[in-house]
């Protein structure tokens, strides 16, 4: 009885694991299919996309110092409606039309991994 | 009499045109379609659809490319993108296949026939339009991702998009148009946002006039 216990035990933890897994997978690919060309596949700020030419440093998600300032809804406004409506740079595209609103979130809770560091207002 | 040499040339003819239409079917079929489709609507529907095409659709490619710039591109083809196709991190190897004039003709003929209902005709004439491009240059984030020719022939903008250099010989200034005005139709799942909303219709038709005028 109780081997069968920990086996389904075991295979909970399994499928649960496995689904985490395939999560992590789909937002590290919604991050570097939209957000990478311009932020870097290491969250550096340092996409092919920024050439000497480049207006602007895109925010760099591994620095604690600048993402400690930013909310978790900041980093989603900016995603959704671009940098030029919060005076940003208007390098920083619009997204609202593009990317559904659930995977803003996925994206924004990625981004906040880079720099292992808490949102403003947590 | 008279009458019958008239009509079998005709007739040649006819068959002349629709064996070259053939042809190029054919030669893109054996050459092409492994990394292009020619079968519209999109197919993609995730991202993991678009990162595994090996190259652009191309169903609407009679909308989309200028007939001069295709022949001649399919005969000696010049990178468009900086980077590799699907690529952050590959430049583009320049390995394109070069086709001979006569398969470049025929695939020519065959490409310029596949079009799109949503791109019509005659409503973009290139234009050098301040407000075109102070939207290009400064309001919105196209010079991001594509590479466009700059003033005192200099050469700005970002990699990961296709470049927008000798966009006046390349691309059909209605097609470029229809492309911000009903981006989903053409594709589906892409890295560029979709304006629509954003920009308004006489913007983007400013944008893409501009983008007509590119060398």
């Amino acid at each position: 009885m109780r081997t069968l216990a920990v086996m389904i035990a075991t295979l909970v933890s399994l499928t649960l694991l496995a689904g985490g897994t395939v999560q992590a997978a789909e937002d590290k690919q919604l991050f570097e299919f939209y957000c990478a060309q311009c932020h870097g596949l290491t969250g550096k700020g340092d996409g092919p996309n920024v050439t000497k030419d480049f207006k602007t440093d895109p925010r760099n998600f591994t620095s604690v110092a600048d993402m400690e300032k930013l909310s978790d809804a900041d980093i989603k406004n900016v995603v959704m409606d671009g940098g030029a409506a919060v005076s940003k740079s208007e390098l920083m595209p619009p997204w609202g039309k593009t990317i559904a609103e659930a995977d803003v979130d996925k994206l924004v809770a990625y981004v906040r991994k880079f720099c292992k560091c808490k949102a403003k207002g947590k | 009499m008279k009458r019958l040499p008239v009509t079998v040339s005709i007739l040649a003819a006819a068959v002349m045109a629709t064996s070259s239409y053939a042809g190029g079917d054919a030669i893109f079929q054996k050459d092409c379609a492994d990394c292009h489709y020619t079968v519209g609507p999109a197919r993609e529907k995730t991202i993991s659809d678009q990162l595994a095409k090996k190259g652009p659709e191309l169903w609407y490619a009679g909308s989309k490319f200028q007939k001069e710039w295709l022949l001649s591109w399919l005969q000696d083809p010049k990178p468009i993108r900086p980077m590799k196709y699907n690529s952050l991190t590959e430049k583009n190897p320049a390995d394109h296949p070069k086709l001979s004039a006569g398969d470049s003709a025929a695939v020519t003929d065959y490409l310029m026939g596949l079009t799109s209902a949503d791109v019509k005709a005659g409503v973009i004439k290139p234009k050098k339009s301040a407000k075109g491009r102070l939207i290009f240059t400064k309001k919105m984030p196209c010079s991001g991702c594509h590479q466009y020719p700059a003033r005192k022939g200099k050469i700005k903008g970002g990699l990961s998009g296709p470049s927008l250099v000798g966009a006046s010989k390349r691309l059909n200034p209605d097609w470029v148009y229809a492309y911000l005005m009903n981006t989903k139709v053409f594709k589906p799942v892409r890295d560029m946002p979709d304006f629509a909303g954003v920009l308004n219709p006489k913007a983007m038709e400013k944008v893409a006039a501009y983008v007509a005028i590119f060398k």
